[in-house]
C-alpha cells in the first residue's frame, strides 16, 4: 500500500513540477515588449556546444550596444532590457527557443544565430509569429526572408569581390577548400562560376568534415593539384588544423596563398598570427579600420571585455544590427513588427557604423556595406589591403551579374 | 556547374575514383613520373603513419582504462582537452617569466605538466566517482557522460568560450624535406613520443612490480587482495596513469589543431573504435588497431571526400567486429562473461 | 491491494497525460501560450523516444548511444513528406542548389502519405533489424555495443552531411508545416489543439502497449536477458531473437517519435542524429527511472521542461554543470531515478527513521 501512495504521490509531484514550471514559464515577461518605461529585446546565440567558440563574441558585441544605448538614453525613451536564451549550438534548440522568446516572452525583436543552419531552422518560425531577427553574419546568400534583416555580407559583398581581386592579381588556378555544410558549398558554387567566367581554373575542391582534425590527407589533394590559390571557406576548429598543418609543411603565403572567408581577428589570435601572416581574408570590417566610430568601439569593447579581446566583422555587424533596429524602431515611432519593418520597406534606414555608413536596402534587407580584403599583419591584426571606394548594394541573388544569371545561379521559381 | 542525375549514387564511385587528385603533369619523363609517384607514396604513408599514431596517443590511455579495469571513461576527450590547456598555460607562465630566449623550453616542461595534472585529476576523479563502479561498465560509462559535461562547462569558464593558441617551439616548427616530401618535425615528434609511451607502457605492464600487480588485480581480484596488493592503491594509480596519457595526448595534438572547450569530443569515437578493434586488453592490439583506423583513414581520403572516407572506415570496421567480435586480439579466457 | 500496486505506474502516468491534456484548454483560455503547447507537443515525442529506449536499455540491459539515428530517420521521413507537400512535389531549393534537375528517386515515395507513414516505420525498423541482427547474432553485449552504436550513428551523420544534394547537409529540411497545416500564431490554435491531442493520443497508444508488453512473459523474458544472458541461453531461449525483436520495435518507437517532433519543431536536421542528442535521451531516462516505463516518460518530461525553463538567462552556464551533476549523481546513488527514489529510497528512509523512533519508545 505504501508503495503504491509513495509512486502515487512521486507522479503527482512531478506533475506538480510540471505544471509550476509551465506556469512560471508561461508568465515569464509576457507583453513587456511596448510597455512599462522599459522594452524587451532578445539575445539568441550558443553559449555552450562547439558554436560558442564564435558566438560569445558576437553576442558580447550586441550587450555592449545595448548598454550603450541605454546609457544614451534608450530607444523612444525607454530602457533596452534583453532576455538571453542559449541555442546550445543545435537549430532544433534554436527554434525552441526562439519560439519560447518571440511567443511567450514577446519580445520586441531578436538578435541572434550564427549558423546557416540556425537560422533556416528559426526562419519559418519568425515568418509565420511575425517577428523580427537581426541576423549578423555572412552567409551564401539565395535567401531573402521579409522577417529577417542580413547585417553580415551577401556573397556579392564578400566573396565576389574577394575572387576579383585575386583574378587581377593574376592568380589562374584556384582550389576550393571548405568545410561540408551549405556555405561553402553555396559560395564554392558560386566561384566556380565567377573564376570560369573570367577564364581561369578551379583545380580542386576539397570538403572538410566540422569536426576534422587530421588535414593531412586533405594537403596531399592541394600539393598534386598545384594551385595559384586557396580559397578557404573552412569554419571554426577546421582553420586551426589546417593552418598548423600547412606550417608544419613549411607551407606559408609565398608558396601557397589563401583567400578566407571565415577567418576574423578572433580566429587569427587562435591560430597564431606567425602562421597566418601575410594571407589574404575578405570582410567588410577590420579592428584596423580607420573612423573615428570604430576607434570608438574598439576602446569601448575592450574597455568591458577585456584588453586581450579582438573586434571582428561578425561582432560589428552584431553591434550595427542593434543600431539599426534602434534607428527603425524611433523612424517607425514604434516598438511594433510591422510599424518597423514599414519604416524599413520605406529604405533609408543607416548608421554610422565602425566601418563606415551602413544603409539598410529595403527591398531585399540586407546591407550596403564598403568590401575590404585585408593581410594578416605579424601583430594579428588584419590590415587593408585593398577596399571598395563606395559601399556596394547588397544582391542576395547575384542578379546583376552576368556570369552568375548565365551560369543559372538563382533560386527556383 | 556540376548537376547531378538521378542515378548519381551508383555511379559516385566511378565519379570519385576518376576525380582522384593522382594527375600527374602531362608530357613529364617516364622516370620523373616515377620518383612523383614515389615522393607521393612516401606521402602517404607518412600521413598515414602519423594519424595512426596520434590516433595510438589518444586510445592508449583508453585501453588502460577500459583493457585493465573495464571502466569505460568517456570523459577521456576532455582529458585530451585538460592536457591541452596545461600546454597552454606553460605557454603563458613562460611568455610572462622568462626571457624570449627560452621560450620553446616551454614544451619541455608542459610535457611533464600536462601529464602531472591530467593525472592528478584522474586519480581525484577515481578516488570520487570511479570507485564506485567497479563492475558496473555501463554505468561507469554514463557518469563519465555526466563529467565530461561537467568539464567541457568548467574549460568555457576558465578560458572562456573562444579558442586559444599554442605556438610550436622552435625545434617542432616547419619540416624537413626529402626528395619531394615533406615530414614535419610535430610528427616525427609525436611518432616517437608515441613509440617511448609504448615501450615506458610495456615496461611497467610487463617488467615492472607494480605492472606484476595491476595485472594481478586485473585477473583475480579477491586472489590480488590475499597475497596483500591494495588494490585499492593499485586501482587509482591505474586509472591515474590511463589519465595522465589522455594529458600527454593533449599537449602533442595543441600542436596540430584547436584548443578549445570541445576538442576532446573529435578524438574520443575514433579512440574507441581502436581500442574496441585491436581487442581490449591488449596493448599490441591498440597499436594495431590505430593502424588500421589511422592508414584506411589516409587511404579511403585520398578517393572520397573527408566525412564520406569518415563513414566508410567506420563501416568496414563494425562489419569486421561482426566477423571478430572481440578485435584482432583475444585474452583466451574460460569466463563465460568476457 | 496488489492490484492496485501494480497499476501505480498507470495511475501516476494517467495523471500526466490528464496534466498535458489541460494545457490546451488553459491555451484557449487564454493562460497558456501556443509557443508552449507546441514545446509540450515535442515533449511528448522525447518521452515516446524515452519509452523505446526504456524498454531495451532499462528492460533488456541494451545500451543505444545512437538511438538519435532512429530518431532522425523518422523524422526525416515525415519532414520529406511535409517538404514535397509545400513545394507540390517539385524539387526543393537545395536540390536546385545541389545541382539535381529531378526529383531524386530516394524522394519519391514521400509524395504519398501512407507510403510515408509506411516508410516512417520501415525504413528505421528495417535498419534496426540489419543492424541487431548481425550484432546481436555475434553475441556483442555490453559496452561494446554501445560504442558500436555510437560509431555507427557517427557514419551515418556523416553521409547525411556529405549527401547534401538529397539531405541538404547539416541544415537538414527546414520550412515545412505541419500534418494538420501552420501551427503558430493565435489563429491556429484549433490545429495546434488537434495535432497536440494525436500526439498525446499515440503516447497513450505506445505507453499502453509497451506497459502490456513488459507484463507479459515477453516481458519477464527481456528482463531474464537483462540480468543473466547467458542463463537465459542455457533455458533454451534464442536471446538473439528476442534482443532483435525489441531493438526493432525500439528503433520503430523512435522513428515514430521522429515523425513527431518534425511536425512541432517545423524542421529535422542531422543534429538530431549525433551522439550528444543520443546520450541525452539517455540521461532523461536514468533521471526518470529505468525499468520502469513511467519512470522514462516523466525523465523526458522533466528534464527538457527544466531546460527550457532554466538555461536562459544567468542560468545558462550554470544548466550544464546542473544536468552534468544531476546525471552523474543518478547513476552513482540513485541508480532507480525519480521512480526509484519514490519507490525505493524514500520508503527505505522513512522505515528506517520508524525503526529508530520505536527503539527510542521501547527504551
Amino acid at each position: 500500500m505504501k508503495k503504491v501512495f509513495a509512486v502515487v504521490l512521486a507522479g503527482g509531484l512531478s506533475l506538480a513540477i510540471l505544471l509550476g514550471l509551465t506556469g512560471c514559464g508561461g508568465s515569464g515577461d509576457g507583453g513587456s515588449a511596448g510597455g512599462g518605461d522599459s522594452v524587451t529585446v532578445g539575445l539568441l546565440h550558443s553559449l555552450t556546444g562547439p558554436m560558442a567558440i564564435s558566438e560569445k563574441s558576437v553576442r558580447d558585441a550586441e550587450v555592449l550596444a545595448i548598454e550603450e544605448i541605454n546609457a544614451a538614453g534608450g530607444v523612444l525613451g525607454k530602457q533596452i532590457k534583453y532576455i538571453e536564451e542559449d541555442g546550445a549550438s543545435e537549430p532544433a534548440t534554436f527554434a525552441t527557443k526562439a519560439e519560447k522568446l518571440v511567443g511567450q516572452n514577446k519580445v520586441a525583436t531578436v538578435f541572434g544565430c550564427w549558423t546557416s543552419s540556425s537560422r533556416k531552422a528559426v526562419k519559418s518560425i519568425f515568418e509565420e509569429y511575425g517577428s523580427l531577427l537581426w541576423y549578423p553574419v555572412q552567409y551564401e546568400g539565395m535567401e531573402q526572408s521579409p522577417n529577417i534583416i542580413y547585417t553580415g555580407a551577401a556573397p556579392n559583398q564578400q566573396i565576389v569581390p574577394a575572387i576579383e581581386y585575386l583574378i587581377e592579381q593574376g592568380y589562374k588556378k584556384f582550389f576550393l577548400l571548405g568545410s561540408d555544410y551549405v556555405f561553402p558549398r553555396t559560395a564554392n558554387m558560386i566561384i566556380k562560376a565567377q573564376v570560369a567566367a573570367a577564364g581561369s581554373e578551379t583545380v580542386g575542391e576539397e570538403y572538410a568534415a566540422m569536426d576534422q582534425t587530421d588535414f593531412a590527407a586533405i594537403i596531399a589533394k592541394i600539393e598534386a593539384a598545384k594551385p595559384d590559390v586557396i580559397v578557404n571557406t573552412l569554419n571554426g576548429t577546421g582553420n586551426v588544423s589546417f593552418f598548423k598543418q600547412m606550417s608544419e609543411k613549411n607551407y606559408d603565403a609565398s608558396k601557397y596563398m589563401t583567400m578566407s572567408f571565415s577567418i576574423a581577428e578572433e580566429e587569427v589570435a587562435a591560430i597564431g598570427a606567425n602562421i597566418l601572416k601575410d594571407h589574404l581574408v575578405s570582410w567588410n570590417y577590420y579592428q584596423t579600420t580607420d573612423t573615428a566610430e570604430n576607434t570608438k568601439f574598439v576602446a569601448a569593447y575592450k574597455a568591458k571585455f577585456g584588453a586581450g579581446r579582438v573586434t571582428s566583422d561578425p561582432a560589428e555587424a552584431a553591434y550595427d544590427g542593434v543600431y539599426l533596429w534602434k534607428a527603425a524602431v524611433e523612424k517607425a515611432g514604434s516598438f511594433d513588427v510591422d510599424k518597423v519593418l514599414t519604416a524599413i520597406k520605406s529604405g533609408g534606414i543607416s548608421f554610422q557604423a565602425p566601418e563606415g555608413k551602413v544603409v539598410i536596402n529595403g527591398e531585399n534587407q540586407h546591407l550596403s556595406k564598403p568590401v575590404r580584403i585585408g593581410k594578416v599583419g605579424s601583430d594579428g591584426l588584419i590590415n587593408e589591403v585593398f577596399a571598395t571606394p563606395s559601399p556596394v548594394a547588397p544582391d542576395p541573388y547575384l542578379t546583376t551579374y552576368d556570369w552568375a544569371v548565365a551560369a543559372n545561379i538563382k533560386p527556383l521559381e | 556547374m556540376r548537376r547531378f542525375r538521378e542515378d548519381t549514387p551508383l555511379l559516385l564511385a566511378v565519379y570519385l575514383v576518376k576525380n582522384t587528385p593522382a594527375r600527374r603533369p602531362n608530357g613529364a619523363p617516364a622516370w620523373s613520373r616515377v620518383l612523383i609517384d614515389l615522393a607521393q607514396f612516401f606521402n602517404t604513408v607518412f600521413n598515414g603513419l602519423s594519424l595512426s599514431s596520434i590516433i595510438l596517443l589518444t586510445s592508449l590511455g583508453l585501453a588502460i582504462t577500459f583493457g585493465q579495469m573495464r571502466v569505460i571513461n568517456m570523459a577521456h576527450g576532455e582529458f585530451v582537452m585538460i592536457g591541452a590547456y596545461v600546454t597552454y598555460l606553460t605557454q603563458k607562465l613562460f611568455l610572462a617569466v622568462f626571457p624570449e630566449s627560452l621560450f620553446s623550453v616551454y614544451y619541455i616542461v608542459a610535457v611533464p605538466a600536462a601529464f602531472a595534472a591530467t593525472f592528478l585529476l584522474g586519480s581525484l576523479l577515481e578516488l570520487t566517482v570511479i570507485s564506485r563502479l567497479y563492475g558496473r561498465e555501463i554505468d561507469s560509462l554514463l557518469a563519465t557522460c555526466g563529467i565530461s559535461l561537467i568539464f567541457q562547462q568548467a574549460a568555457r569558464h576558465i578560458f572562456g568560450a573562444q579558442g586559444v593558441n599554442v605556438t610550436s617551439p622552435k625545434f617542432l616548427s616547419g619540416g624537413i624535406t626529402v626528395g619531394g616530401c615533406t615530414f614535419s618535425y610535430n610528427r616525427l615528434f609525436i611518432i616517437l613520443f608515441v613509440a617511448l609511451i609504448l615501450f615506458a607502457m610495456w615496461f611497467l605492464l610487463y617488467r615492472s612490480n607494480f605492472g606484476r600487480q595491476m595485472r594481478a588485480v586485473t585477473q583475480n581480484r579477491p586472489m590480488a587482495k590475499c597475497v596483500g596488493i591494495n588494490s585499492r592503491k593499485v586501482d587509482n594509480f591505474t586509472f591515474g596513469i590511463g589519465s595522465g596519457l589522455a594529458g600527454l595526448a593533449g599537449c602533442s595534438v595543441a600542436l596540430l589543431g584547436s584548443i578549445d572547450a570541445s576538442v576532446g569530443q573529435s578524438y574520443i569515437v575514433n579512440s574507441f573504435m581502436a581500442v574496441v578493434l585491436g581487442g581490449v586488453g591488449k596493448l599490441l592490439g591498440t597499436v594495431l588497431g590505430s593502424s588500421v583506423i589511422g592508414f584506411s583513414g589516409i587511404a579511403a581520403e585520398t578517393f572520397v571526400s573527408s566525412s564520406i572516407a569518415k563513414a566508410i572506415v567506420l563501416l568496414i570496421i563494425i562489419l569486421f567486429l561482426q566477423k571478430k567480435p572481440q578485435g584482432l586480439f583475444t585474452i583466451r579466457s574460460r569466463a563465460l562473461d568476457e | 491491494m496488489t492490484k492496485l500496486k501494480n497499476q501505480a505506474g498507470n495511475l501516476c502516468f494517467s495523471l500526466i497525460i490528464i496534466g498535458l491534456a489541460v494545457m490546451p484548454l488553459l491555451m484557449a483560455a487564454g493562460v497558456a501560450e501556443s509557443p508552449l503547447i507546441i514545446f509540450l507537443g515535442k515533449c511528448v515525442a522525447f518521452s515516446i523516444v524515452a519509452i523505446g529506449l526504456d524498454l531495451i536499455w532499462g528492460y533488456t540491459g541494451i545500451l543505444s548511444l545512437g538511438h538519435g539515428l532512429y530518431f532522425a530517420l523518422g523524422g526525416y521521413g515525415m519532414a520529406m513528406y511535409l517538404k514535397l507537400r509545400a513545394t507540390h512535389g517539385a524539387i526543393t531549393e537545395f536540390m536546385h542548389t545541389g545541382g539535381l534537375t529531378a526529383l531524386p528517386a530516394v524522394w519519391k515515395p514521400f509524395q504519398s502519405l501512407p507510403l510515408t507513414v509506411l516508410s516512417v516505420l520501415i525504413v528505421p525498423a528495417g535498419l534496426a533489424y540489419i543492424i541487431g541482427y548481425f550484432i546481436f547474432k555475434n553475441r556483442i553485449k555490453g559496452v561494446y555495443f554501445s560504442i558500436i552504436s555510437q560509431a555507427l550513428t557517427w557514419a551515418a551523420y556523416s553521409v547525411f552531411i556529405a549527401l547534401s544534394p538529397y539531405t541538404n547537409g547539416n541544415v537538414g529540411i527546414t520550412e515545412i508545416g505541419s500534418l494538420a497545416g501552420k501551427i503558430r500564431g493565435s489563429a491556429n490554435q484549433g490545429r495546434l489543439t488537434l495535432l497536440f491531442y494525436v500526439s498525446l493520443a499515440i503516447l497513450a497508444l505506445i505507453y499502453a502497449t509497451a506497459a502490456f508488453l513488459v507484463r507479459t512473459k515477453f516481458g519477464k523474458l527481456l528482463i531474464a536477458i537483462r540480468d543473466g544472458e547467458n542463463r537465459t541461453y542455457f533455458s533454451g531461449y534464442r536471446v538473439s531473437r528476442y534482443k532483435t525483436f525489441i531493438y526493432v520495435l525500439s528503433a520503430a518507437i523512435a522513428a515514430v517519435a521522429g515523425a513527431i517532433f518534425v511536425n512541432f519543431n517545423g524542421s529535422i536536421t542531422p543534429s538530431q542524429m549525433t551522439i550528444a542528442f543520443s546520450v541525452n535521451m539517455v540521461i532523461w531516462v536514468a533521471i526518470g527511472g529505468r525499468g520502469t516505463i513511467v519512470g522514462a516518460v516523466i525523465g523526458a518530461l522533466l528534464v527538457n521542461l527544466c531546460e527550457y525553463n532554466l538555461s536562459s538567462g544567468g542560468m545558462i552556464e550554470v544548466w550544464q554543470y546542473i544536468v552534468g551533476g544531476i546525471f552523474c549523481v543518478t547513476i552513482l546513488f540513485f541508480k532507480g531515478g525519480i521512480m526509484g527514489l519514490f519507490r525505493e529510497q524514500i520508503p527505505a528512509f522513512l522505515r528506517k527513521l520508524k525503526v529508530r523512533g520505536g527503539q527510542k519508545v521501547e527504551s
